[in-house]
C-alpha cells in the first residue's frame, strides 16, 4: 500500500534498508507518532461498526424511550435485512444513484479531457483561465445546491435564457417535474465537478513524457493518432484514479441534491444518502437504518479492497 | 498539438464558451446578493441580470439590521453560524493535521502503522451517512451534540485521510541528508522532527492545512445531523432563511452564500499547485 503513490522506483528498497538499522528509539517514536491516528481510526471504525451490527438486529428507535444498549429487548434477528431485500424505495434509490453516476462521470470525464487537451501547451492567458475554470469545484457544495435552486425556479434565469432563444416566455417548473428535477440536479453535479476531472486529467497529461511524442511527430503521425496511441494509454492509471474518485463521491452525493429538491418531487431525486437521511431523521427507525448502512459498508469494503488491489497491480 | 491560427481561435472560443456557462451560477449569486428586495423578488419578465440599484441591505439583514425593507426580523443572525463554521472547521483542521502529520512521519521514516494507508482510504470511501447512527449515539453519550467541539472532532477524523496522505507524500519526497546530519551531531530523533523536519515542511504543512480546511468548511451533511440550534454551521443555517411566512429570502441566502463561498475559493486558488496531490491522495504530484 505504501508504494502505491511512490514515484521513485528505489523508495521501497530504501525503506527496508533503513528499517534494518532502526534502533529501539526509532521504533518507539514511530509507534507514538502513529498512535493518535490509530486511536482516531479505532474510535470511528471499531466501536461504531460493532454498535451498528448490534442495533441492526433489533427494531430499536430513539423514540422507544430505552437506551440503545438495551435494544436487545427489541431483538428481531435478521428481519431488518429481509426487509431491506424487499424494500422498493431502497433499491430505487440505489438504482437512481447509479444512473446519476452513469451520466455524471462520463460527461465530466469527456468535458474535463477536452478542456485538458486545450490547456496542455502554453498560450496567452493560460494561468488566469485555468484558475477561473477551477472556481466551481471550490464553491461549498451546499451553496452550489442553493445557486442551482435559484437558477431553476420557474421564473428564474434558466427559463429567462430559454425565453430569449424561444422568443416567448418559458415557464418550465424544473424542480417539480420528476424527470426535469433529476436533470437539474445532475447539471449541478456536472457543473461543480467537471473542473476536478479537468484538473487531474491535465496534470496527468502534462506528465506524459515528451520523447515518444516527438519521435512520432518526426515520423509524421497525426495529432489524433499520437493522442490515442501514446498519450491516452500512458494516462491509464490517472484516468482510473480520476474516474474512481468521482464514482466514490457520486455514490455519496447528498448536499446539492438535498438542497435543490429535498429528494423530491416524491422520490424522483432521492439518492441513497438522501434515502438514509430521511429514514434516519424523519421515520426514525434506526435499527433499519443500521442494517442499510451496514449492508452498504460491507459491499463498499469488498469493492474498494478489490479495486485498490487491482490499481496497485496496474501501477507496478 | 499543431499551433495554427485556426486552432488558436478554436481554443479560445471553446474555453470562453465553457467559462461563460460555468460562471453563470456564480455570477447570478453575486448579483442576487447585491440586489434590493424588489429586484431579487422579481421573476419572469421582470428579471434583471445585474442589480440596477446595488445595495448592501442583504448583508445588513443577515447580521440583524432590520432597517431593510423586509418586515421580518431574523430570530437568529448569521454571526453565530459563521463563528460555528470557523471554529469547527479550524479545530477540525488542527486535529486532522496533528494526527495526520505525526502518523505520516511515523510511517514515512520508521515504517510504523503500516495499516493506516489502506484504513484511511477506506474511511474516505465510506459515505458518512453510513456510519452516522453510531456516531450520533456516541456523540449524544459524550454530550457533543450541538457543540462546535463535537463537530471539530468528527471533522478532524473525516479529513485525516487527506492530511495523512498529503503529508506522507511530502515526507517521502523530502531528502533525508539534513535529518541524518543532525542525527550525527547527536540530536535525538524527536528533536530532529520538531526542530528540523517540521520547520522545513512549513509550506507543505500550510497548503495541506488549507486543503483540509476547505473540506471541513464545505461540509453540510454532518453538521445537519450533529447540530440542532446553537452551533449550526453556515449551510445548515442557510435553510432557516426561508419560511412559510416570508418565502425564500433569495437575497439574504445569496449574501450568506457569497460569504461562505469566498474563503474556500481564495484558499483553493492559493494552493492550486497542491490541489491535484491532495485530491488524488498523492498519487499524482504536479
Amino acid at each position: 500500500m505504501t508504494d502505491m503513490t511512490s514515484t521513485h522506483p528505489g523508495a521501497a528498497d530504501l525503506h527496508t534498508d533503513t528499517a534494518l538499522h532502526e534502533g529501539a528509539e526509532e521504533k518507539r517514536l514511530g509507534l507514538w507518532l502513529t498512535l493518535p491516528a490509530q486511536l482516531l481510526v479505532l474510535f470511528i471504525a471499531l466501536f461504531p461498526i460493532l454498535m451498528q451490527i448490534y442495533i441492526s438486529l433489533t427494531d430499536w428507535s430513539p423514540l422507544d424511550g430505552i437506551p440503545w444498549y438495551r435494544a436487545y429487548e427489541l431483538w428481531i434477528g435478521l428481519l431488518n435485512y429481509a426487509d431491506l431485500a424487499s424494500d422498493p424505495r431502497f433499491w430505487s434509490a440505489l438504482w437512481r444513484t447509479c444512473i446519476v453516476m452513469a451520466i455524471c462521470v462520463p460527461v465530466q470525464f469527456l468535458l474535463g479531457l477536452g478542456l485538458a487537451i486545450l490547456f496542455v501547451d502554453d498560450f496567452r492567458g493560460k494561468r488566469v483561465l485555468y484558475s477561473t475554470i477551477l472556481v466551481p469545484m471550490m464553491v461549498v457544495p451546499a451553496v452550489a445546491g442553493y445557486m442551482f435552486f435559484m437558477l431553476f425556479q420557474s421564473g428564474g434565469p434558466v427559463n429567462d435564457i430559454l425565453s430569449m432563444f424561444a422568443g416567448r416566455p418559458v415557464t418550465i417548473a424544473w424542480l417539480s417535474d420528476p424527470d426535469l428535477a433529476l436533470f437539474a440536479t445532475i447539471v449541478s453535479d456536472i457543473w461543480q465537478w467537471t473542473p476536478l476531472m479537468f484538473l487531474i486529467l491535465l496534470a496527468g497529461m502534462v506528465s506524459v513524457p515528451q520523447d515518444q511524442q516527438m519521435a512520432a511527430v518526426l515520423l509524421g503521425a497525426s495529432w489524433t493518432r499520437r493522442f490515442f496511441t501514446i498519450v491516452l494509454p500512458r494516462m491509464k492509471t490517472i484516468i482510473i484514479i480520476a474516474v474512481a474518485i468521482r464514482v466514490i463521491e457520486n455514490f455519496k452525493v447528498f448536499d446539492n441534491f438535498y438542497i435543490m429538491t429535498g429528494g423530491g418531487p416524491g422520490v424522483a431525486t432521492e439518492t441513497i444518502s438522501i434515502y438514509i437521511y430521511k429514514v434516519t431523521q424523519q421515520e426514525l427507525i434506526w435499527g433499519y437504518v443500521a442494517a442499510i448502512a451496514l449492508a452498504i459498508l460491507i459491499v463498499l469494503s469488498i469493492v474498494s479492497a478489490l479495486a485498490i488491489k487491482k490499481l496497485r497491480g496496474a501501477q507496478q | 498539438m499543431q499551433r495554427t491560427l485556426s486552432f488558436e481561435i478554436f481554443r479560445y472560443t471553446a474555453i470562453f464558451a465553457f467559462l461563460a456557462l460555468s460562471l453563470i451560477p456564480t455570477i447570478w449569486m453575486i448579483s442576487m446578493a447585491f440586489k434590493p428586495i424588489a429586484e431579487w423578488q422579481a421573476s419572469g419578465a421582470d428579471l434583471t441580470w445585474w442589480p440596477n440599484n446595488p445595495t448592501l441591505d442583504n448583508f445588513r439583514f443577515i447580521f440583524g439590521d432590520s432597517g431593510s425593507d423586509l418586515i421580518v426580523a431574523l430570530e437568529r443572525t448569521a454571526g453565530r453560524p459563521i463563528l460555528a463554521s470557523l471554529l469547527s472547521a479550524s479545530f477540525g483542521t488542527l486535529i486532522a493535521m496533528t494526527a495526520g502529520t505525526a502518523a505520516a512521519y511515523g510511517l514515512s521514516r520508521f515504517g510504523a502503522g503500516g495499516n493506516l494507508p489502506l484504513a484511511l482510504i477506506q474511511l474516505r470511501i465510506f459515505p458518512p451517512m453510513a456510519v452516522m447512527i453510531p456516531v450520533m449515539i456516541m456523540w449524544a453519550f459524550l454530550g457533543l451534540i450541538d457543540t462546535w467541539v463535537g463537530l471539530a472532532l468528527i471533522y478532524g477524523i473525516v479529513t485525516m485521510p487527506f492530511s495523512f496522505w498529503l503529508m506522507k507524500t511530502f515526507f517521502d519526497d523530502m531528502p533525508r541528508e539534513i535529518e541524518d546530519a543532525a542525527l550525527v551531531e547527536g540530536c535525538s530523533r524527536w528533536r530532529v522532527f520538531i526542530k528540523i523536519t517540521l520547520p522545513m515542511m512549513r509550506p507543505a504543512l500550510a497548503s495541506s492545512a488549507l486543503f483540509v480546511f476547505i473540506l471541513n468548511w464545505s461540509d453540510y451533511l454532518i453538521a445537519l445531523l450533529l447540530t440542532t440550534r446553537d452551533w449550526v454551521t453556515i449551510p445548515v443555517y442557510m435553510a432557516s432563511l426561508s419560511s412559510s411566512m416570508t418565502g425564500q429570502l433569495y437575497g439574504a441566502k445569496a449574501a450568506l452564500g457569497l460569504i461562505a463561498a469566498v474563503p474556500p475559493v481564495i484558499m483553493g486558488i492559493a494552493i492550486q499547485k497542491q490541489l491535484v496531490r491532495g485530491l488524488t491522495f498523492g498519487a499524482l504530484k504536479e
